[in-house]
């Protein structure tokens, strides 16, 4: 976020004119701001590809917070977080006024490529215990110098990847205290999809959330396809032991294959809206997404998105549909249009392969269904092929069943935990 | 058990308690027995120009002894007797007339010990007033004690309330080394329970007179009341600050500063005195010096500014330290 005058403080992204993955070239303008009440429309200084975007439309955050992400080639390596860590500079929250009427001391000048970094010796000390690349780390100290504090956050973040394969890391953040509960997002989607849930199971459960691989924070390794079972494997080794999974949609395949793979791992199975043939609405919807993702905002496609995902009650109700967008266009924004296609290709791929196994499925399971769902018709079928599923169909949501109407949800979700420890 | 006294009361009932428990012990200064001695003529005693040591003639006629205006006078007949078998504790009324009587300080009491080869020993207490803040002006406000503490063989103290100027005063008395014993203008008048009997406070340990995690506030003498006020704001705004009193400027607490600066990775010193050369740079110094990898913003000095003290009313208020300056140093550091 540029700061554009001497009393900006922070400023709101209005609009991204170009979509994640899009070729962008060197004074053509890649983001529009608004700041004190005027939009500003900001040129890129460089060419290249936009990789990826941290702020969302609509998103009011501190100048020298980092926007957004430029890579020279498409394909390049990209770790987001690591960039984010080595370029998010916003500004700290000013001081109250004091009586003090002495000038103030002059600003630190911005830091220049190349320009030595303040960093505190404590900082380097603690980096050095922790075994971390203290010059990764963002400064929020005065003038951004690093504080230990920041190299504290830092581990913290680390704490919360998994590695899964040699060089990838897959972000799993964890809550709560008890035995473990694995949350599997679906389709173009991160943990946050689960935000109704977890208040309500962190109370009495670990909840571990795996963002798949190219979502938000988790690497993004160059692979063809993100195949379910590979996400299957991935979620196994978020967690050890046995735990209960909660998978909705793509996740809930996810969790089907870890079950039918690892009886042993699965506590408990938790499909919210699954499906084991796609629907030719799905693979239509799915095809619709990445073109959109590739081609128009984050918000665009939110908007766009919407009427497939959620049911009457959320879209009849205009203030739950605004604020229901917004949501899914910061989730949009964490997912970039190359991970979408991805995933799209390893759903294609899984779909129908499992169909006769259902009934091989020993984990005590309850299937949660939209009666509104366009995407997943199928969600009570597989209730029934699967021995002993609890189900339950709630009247008039769609596919985000979890997000529209979470108390039922987590009631039906606390009880089958309850049933089974 | 403790009683409510004033710095200057806490320091008359330890000097009370060294000379009745030490026939060796003698006070000397200008006006420490001030005309008592002619009471039964109807002349009240001055006890000192700050009336501490009133009283004491009385029971100590021939221990207690008004001296010439003759700094020089008091701290070579000090010196003097002190090498040769007595306890004194000589009154310098304001640290500022140190310029006047350096030598007996500077180069007898602080060598003999040493140049003797152990054999010679200088049990020698000096009270003298420090600081500004009473309106006396640049030739009686300074706070000299950086000077005293820099002298080789020579141990500074200060105390910040009445419990600890009866504890290191008597302390200092029973000292086999010369002790200067500062008493900072500010605390004189400050009230505060003192234990009763003879109780003394080990010269050379600090006092952490807050616990706090968030930041050390290093204080002494004056400073340690505003370095106080200074963390009960603090602590409305969610900072909590750790107040560590030196008590004892030389030798120097390091092990409290610098443990406390590994709790809390920041560190202001607040001094009263003027900057360069002072306690403040020299506690800034060891922080950078051996606490280097603790340090999680820069080391901030709270100091008077490098000039003569004022003594117009509000510039010497401007002059001095204060718990708002305190609190501006912690907010610039982050």
């Amino acid at each position: 976020m540029p700061k554009l005058g001497m009393s900006m403080q922070e400023g709101r992204v209005v609009a991204w004119p170009l979509p994640l993955g899009a070729r962008v070239e060197r004074s053509r303008t890649v983001v529009v701001i608004e700041s004190e009440k005027a939009e500003v429309e900001i040129e890129a200084t460089a060419s290249g590809f936009l990789r990826h975007l941290y702020v969302a439309v609509d998103e009011t955050v501190p100048c020298g917070s980092l926007l957004g992400a430029l890579t020279e080639t498409r394909d390049e390596p990209f770790d987001a977080e690591a960039f984010r860590a080595a370029h998010d500079r916003p500004l700290a929250a000013l001081a109250p006024a004091r009586e003090d009427r002495r000038p103030a001391p002059a600003p630190a000048a911005p830091a220049k490529p190349g320009a030595r970094r303040a960093i505190a010796p404590a900082a380097r000390a603690r980096a050095r215990e922790l075994g971390i690349d203290v010059e990764q780390v963002a400064g929020s100290g005065p003038g951004g110098r690093v504080v230990r504090e920041d190299v504290d956050a830092a581990a913290a973040r680390r704490r919360d990847r998994v590695e899964v394969a040699p060089g990838v890391a897959l972000e799993a953040p964890a809550a709560g205290q008890g035995d473990p509960v694995v949350l599997l997002p679906g389709f173009g989607s991160d943990v946050a999809a689960f935000a109704r849930q977890a208040p309500a199971l962190a109370e009495r459960f670990r909840l571990i959330g795996v963002n798949p691989r190219g979502v938000a924070g988790s690497d993004a390794p160059a692979d063809a396809a993100y195949g379910v079972a590979t996400m299957a494997a991935d979620a196994a080794h978020a967690f050890a032991g046995s735990a209960h999974l909660i998978g909705a949609s793509l996740g809930a395949a996810a969790a089907l294959e870890l079950a039918l793979a690892h009886p042993e791992r699965v506590r408990s199975l938790v499909l919210v809206t699954p499906f084991v043939t796609a629907s030719p609405r799905l693979v239509a919807v799915l095809e619709a997404w990445c073109r959109l993702a590739e081609e128009a905002s984050p918000t665009a496609l939110a908007a766009a998105l919407l009427p497939w995902l959620f049911g009457a009650a959320t879209l009849g109700d205009e203030r739950a549909r605004a604020r229901t967008a917004r949501g899914l266009a910061e989730i949009a924004a964490r997912v970039p249009a190359a991970t979408l296609a991805r995933q799209a290709a390893g759903l294609r791929a899984w779909s129908g392969t499992r169909a006769a196994d259902l009934a091989r499925v020993r984990a005590p399971t309850l299937v949660v269904a939209g009666g509104d769902d366009l995407l997943a018709p199928d969600a009570e079928a597989v209730s029934r092929a699967i021995p002993g599923a609890r189900l339950l169909v709630v009247p008039g949501a769609g596919h985000a069943v979890a997000l529209e109407a979470p108390e039922r949800v987590n009631e039906a979700i606390l009880a089958l935990l309850a049933a089974h420890p | 058990m403790a009683r409510m006294l004033t710095t200057g009361q806490a320091i008359n009932e330890a000097l009370a308690i060294a000379l009745e428990s030490d026939p060796d012990v003698i006070l000397l200064g200008e006006d420490v027995a001030g005309g008592g001695a002619r009471s039964a003529e109807g002349v009240e005693e001055m006890g000192g120009v700050l009336g501490t040591t009133k009283g004491l003639v009385k029971r100590f006629p021939e221990r207690v002894l008004d001296t010439p205006i003759s700094e020089m006078g008091i701290l070579g007949t000090a010196v003097g007797a002190a090498a040769t078998g007595l306890r004194p504790v000589a009154e310098l009324m304001f640290i500022d007339f140190l310029g006047v009587c350096l030598d007996p300080l500077l180069n007898q009491a602080a060598k003999l010990r040493y140049m003797f080869g152990g054999k010679a020993r200088v049990p020698l207490t000096v009270r003298t007033v420090t600081g500004s803040g009473m309106r006396a002006a640049a030739q009686h406000s300074q706070s000299l004690y950086w000077m005293t503490a820099g002298i080789p063989g020579l141990k500074t103290v200060i105390p910040s309330n009445p419990a600890d100027a009866k504890g290191l005063l008597l302390a200092a008395i029973r000292d086999d080394d010369p002790v200067i014993f500062c008493e900072a203008k500010g605390v004189l008048m400050q009230r505060g329970e003192v234990p009763e009997g003879d109780w003394t406070v080990p010269i050379g340990q600090a006092r952490i007179a807050r616990a706090g995690g968030d930041v050390t506030l290093v204080a002494f003498g004056a400073t340690v009341a505003m370095a106080l006020q200074a963390a009960e704001a603090l602590a409305k705004e969610g900072t909590e600050a750790e107040v560590v009193d030196l008590r004892s400027l030389q030798p120097l607490d390091e092990a409290a500063i610098l443990s406390s600066l590994e709790k809390t990775g920041r560190l202001v010193v607040v001094d009263e005195s003027t900057p360069r050369c002072s306690i403040a740079s020299d506690v800034a110094a060891l922080c950078v010096d051996r606490g280097f990898d603790f340090l999680n913003a820069p080391v901030k000095r709270v100091t008077a500014p490098h000039t003569p003290v004022p003594f117009a009313a509000v510039l010497e208020d401007a002059f001095r330290p204060s718990a708002e300056k305190v609190i501006a140093a912690v907010r610039e550091m982050g």
